[in-house]
C-alpha cells in the first residue's frame, strides 16, 4: 500500500511539473552602468526562484526565469519587455537602472502586463505614468533621506556639505537631500560634485574644508568617485562626520575604501540582526557557498512577492495577479524588523517609510544599527 | 597657501596620468596616422593587471609594475597585428583601421568585463596613500625623459620620425615600416597601460574606467599638439591645472566646472588646432 502511495505521490509530482512553467521574466544589466547592483539583484532572484521550485513550485508548477539584458539602455529595455510578454511572462521583474525600468513601463501598461522592479529607488517610478500594473519595493530616495535625517536630527547638525557625482541618479538622490535637509532647517553651506571620471577628489574637499561643516551628506551613487572623495577626507586629517546614501551599503567600499570608511554612517534595509536575513545568509551560503549580501535580497524578496501573489491569485491570469499584488502584505529579508511590504491604497510603492535602518562602518566592517525608521 | 600646493601637487599628478594617456595617443598618431580610441581599454587592463598582480597574487610593486609594463607591450603589438596590420596591407583606407580599433575597444572592456565580477578591484599604492601623487610625477617624468631621448637621440627614433614625415620616403630608405607601426602600437599600450596602473590606486581597477582616461587623454592631446612628445604631458598638465583650479577657485554652481575640458577641447580645436607645440 505504501509503496503504491509512494507511486501515486510520485506519478501526481510528475504531473504537476510537466505542465507548463510559470514564466517570468527578467531585465537586468549584465555589462552596463548598473552591472554591479543588478547582479547580484538578480542571482537573489535565481537563488530564490530555485527555492521555489525545490519546494514544488506555485500553484503545483515550476517557475521559470526569462533573463534579458538591457544594459541599462531605456530603448533596449522596452523591446526586451515586449520580447518577454511575447514569449509568454506573466510578470516581469526589472533589475536595471531606473530610467530603463521606467521605459518598460510604457510596454507593461499597454500589455497590462505585471511588473515590478525590487531594488530602483528613483521616488517617480510609480507616479510618473498611471500604470496599475506596476509596483516598486525598493526603498524610496526620499525615504532614504528622510531616514539618514532622522538620525542626523539627534546631532543637532545646523550647517552641512554635500556632495554627490553627475550620474542621473547621484543628482537625483542629491536632490533628495537637499530638499530633505532644507525642510529640516539645515543649512547646505557648500554643495559639490565630483564627475564620474574624475583622478580626484582634493579640490572640492578643499572647498568643504575652508566653510568647516557640522557634517557631510553625500549623494554619489559612482563607487570609485566615492572613494576619491574618501581618501581626500583621510589625506586632509577632515574630523567632520560623513552621513551617506544606501550606496554605502554596497560591500565593495569595505575592499575598494579599506582604512578609509571608519565611523561613516549610511542608510540601509538590512538588518543583519533580523531572524529573516540571518536564515537568507545560511541558506544562500550553503547553497551558493558565497555569502549574499543586501542587493542579493532585494533580488530574493522580488521573486517571493511575485510567487506569493501568483498563489494568492490562484492563477497566472495577469489581472488577478495585478489584484493580488495590490493586496500584497509580505515580511522578506529586507527593511528593518517586523516590515512587511505593502501597498496602501491607491499607492504602489510598497517599502515601508520607516523599514530603514541607518548603521555604522565599523573598522572596515559594516557594522551595527544605530537607528531605525525616521523618528 | 596649503591649499595651492595641496591642489598643485594633485593636478600635476592627474596631468600626468592624462599625459601618458594623450602619449600613447600620439606615439600611434605619429607614425601611421591613426587616432586609437581603446587608448583608454588598455588604461583598463593596465589597471586589472595591477589588480591580478599586486592584489591578488601579491607580487612585489616594482615586479608587479614591469610585469604590467611587459605584457601591456604585448598587447599592444598584437593588436596591431590583428587589427591594423591585415588592413594596412590590403591597402585599406585610413578610416578602416580606426574603425577596426573602436571594434578592439568593444572586445578589450567586454573580456574584461565577463572575466571579473562587476566591482570594483583595488589596486595597493606604490608607496602609500600620502605619496602616491609624487610617485605618479616620477614614473612619468621618467618615462618622458625616456621617450624624448629615445626620439631625440636614437636612430630608431628617429626611424619613427622619418615615418611621420613622410612614410613613402622613410620606406625607400630602407626603414622597415611594419616593425615602426608594431612598435608605436607595443609603445602606445606601455604608456596606457601605465597610466591605468598609476590611477588605479585612487580609482580601483572597474571595466567602465576606459572611457573618460579616453577622453581626458584625447583632450590633453588636442591641446599639446600631435607634433612633440612633450606636448602631451604639457597638454594633460594644462588641462589638469585648468579642471581643478576652476573646481577649487571660481565662482561656479556645483558641476559646471565639469565643462571646463569640453571648452578648451573646442577652443583649441578652432583657434590653435595643431596644439601648443608644433613639430619641429
Amino acid at each position: 500500500m505504501k509503496k503504491l502511495l509512494a507511486v501515486a505521490a510520485a506519478l501526481f509530482a510528475a504531473s504537476t511539473f510537466a505542465q507548463e512553467p510559470i514564466r517570468i521574466g527578467v531585465i537586468t544589466d549584465r555589462v552596463g552602468v548598473s552591472k554591479p547592483y543588478s547582479e547580484p539583484c538578480t542571482e537573489g532572484t535565481l537563488f530564490g526562484a530555485a527555492e521555489i521550485n525545490r519546494k514544488g513550485g506555485v500553484l503545483g508548477r515550476k517557475i521559470e526565469l526569462l533573463v534579458e539584458d538591457d544594459q541599462s539602455r531605456p530603448d533596449i529595455s522596452a523591446a526586451l519587455a515586449r520580447k518577454l510578454i511575447d514569449q509568454g511572462a506573466v510578470f516581469i521583474l526589472s533589475m536595471s537602472l531606473t530610467p530603463a525600468t521606467q521605459q518598460q513601463q510604457t510596454v507593461t501598461m499597454d500589455a497590462k502586463t505585471p511588473q515590478m522592479t525590487p531594488m530602483n529607488s528613483g521616488d517617480t517610478l510609480t507616479t510618473q505614468l498611471p500604470n496599475p500594473y506596476f509596483w516598486q519595493t525598493g526603498p524610496l530616495g526620499s525615504i532614504q533621506i528622510a531616514t539618514l535625517l532622522a538620525h542626523a536630527r539627534a546631532q543637532n547638525l545646523k550647517r552641512v556639505a554635500l556632495i554627490s557625482d553627475n550620474s542621473d541618479l547621484g543628482q537625483l538622490l542629491a536632490r533628495f537631500f537637499r530638499a530633505g535637509l532644507e525642510k529640516s532647517g539645515i543649512q547646505i553651506v557648500t554643495e559639490e560634485v565630483v564627475p564620474r571620471g574624475a583622478t580626484t577628489a582634493e579640490p572640492q574637499m578643499q572647498k568643504i574644508r575652508a566653510v568647516n561643516p557640522d557634517a557631510m551628506f553625500m549623494a554619489g551613487v559612482l563607487t570609485a568617485e566615492n572613494v576619491l572623495i574618501f581618501k581626500a577626507y583621510r589625506q586632509f586629517g577632515l574630523k567632520f562626520p560623513i552621513h551617506s546614501s544606501y550606496n554605502l551599503s554596497v560591500p565593495v567600499y569595505m575592499s575598494v575604501a579599506k582604512g578609509l570608511i571608519d565611523g561613516v554612517t549610511f542608510v540601509d534595509a538590512y538588518d543583519p540582526d533580523k531572524p529573516e536575513v540571518k536564515q537568507f545568509i545560511a541558506e544562500y551560503t550553503k547553497a551558493t557557498g558565497k555569502a549574499p549580501f543586501n542587493l542579493h535580497g532585494y533580488g530574493y524578496d522580488g521573486i517571493m512577492l511575485v510567487a506569493e501573489a501568483i498563489r494568492r491569485a490562484g492563477s497566472t491570469d495577469k489581472e488577478k495577479i495585478r489584484e493580488a499584488m495590490q493586496q500584497t502584505s509580505y515580511a522578506g529579508v529586507m527593511g528593518a524588523k517586523g516590515m512587511k511590504y505593502s501597498f496602501p491604497e491607491g499607492k504602489r510603492a510598497g517599502f515601508d517609510p520607516d523599514g530603514m535602518v541607518v548603521r555604522v562602518y565599523e573598522g572596515d566592517r559594516q557594522g551595527r544599527v544605530v537607528h531605525v525608521g525616521q523618528k | 597657501m596649503q591649499d595651492f600646493l595641496e591642489l598643485a601637487v594633485s593636478a600635476a599628478a592627474s596631468g600626468c596620468i592624462y599625459g601618458l594617456i594623450a602619449l600613447a595617443y600620439l606615439l600611434m598618431i605619429r607614425p601611421t596616422g591613426i587616432i586609437n580610441f581603446a587608448v583608454g581599454e588598455w588604461a583598463m587592463v593596465g589597471a586589472f593587471g595591477g589588480y591580478l598582480l599586486l592584489s591578488k597574487f601579491e607580487w612585489p610593486y616594482p615586479l608587479g609594475m614591469a610585469a604590467v609594463l611587459v605584457f601591456m607591450l604585448g598587447v599592444g603589438w598584437l593588436t596591431e597585428r590583428i587589427a591594423v596590420r591585415p588592413l594596412v596591407e590590403r591597402g585599406a583606407p585610413l578610416l578602416a583601421p580606426i574603425l577596426a580599433l573602436l571594434g578592439m575597444l568593444v572586445v578589450f572592456r567586454e573580456a574584461i568585463s565577463v572575466s571579473f565580477p562587476p566591482d570594483p578591484h583595488p589596486v595597493p599604492y606604490a608607496l602609500g596613500i600620502q605619496h602616491q601623487s609624487f610617485f605618479i610625477i616620477a614614473v612619468t617624468s621618467v618615462v618622458f625623459i625616456g621617450v624624448w631621448l629615445f626620439f631625440e637621440r636614437s636612430v630608431a627614433g628617429k626611424s619613427f620620425e622619418a615615418v611621420a614625415i613622410h612614410r613613402r620616403a622613410a620606406a625607400l630608405m630602407g626603414i622597415n615600416l611594419s616593425r615602426v607601426t608594431a612598435l608605436s602600437f607595443a609603445g602606445g599600450a606601455g604608456a596606457a597601460g601605465l597610466a591605468g596602473l598609476l590611477v588605479s590606486p585612487n580609482v580601483s581597477a572597474h571595466y567602465l574606467m576606459g572611457v573618460p582616461l579616453a577622453i581626458q587623454g584625447f583632450t590633453a592631446l588636442v591641446i599639446g599638439g600631435v607634433g612633440r612628445v612633450e606636448g602631451a604631458l604639457l597638454g594633460g598638465l594644462l588641462l589638469a591645472f585648468a579642471e581643478q583650479l576652476t573646481v577649487r577657485y571660481a565662482p561656479l554652481p556645483a558641476g559646471y566646472a565639469q565643462g571646463v575640458p569640453l571648452l578648451l577641447l573646442m577652443m583649441f580645436l578652432l583657434v590653435r588646432p595643431t596644439g601648443l607645440l608644433r613639430a619641429k
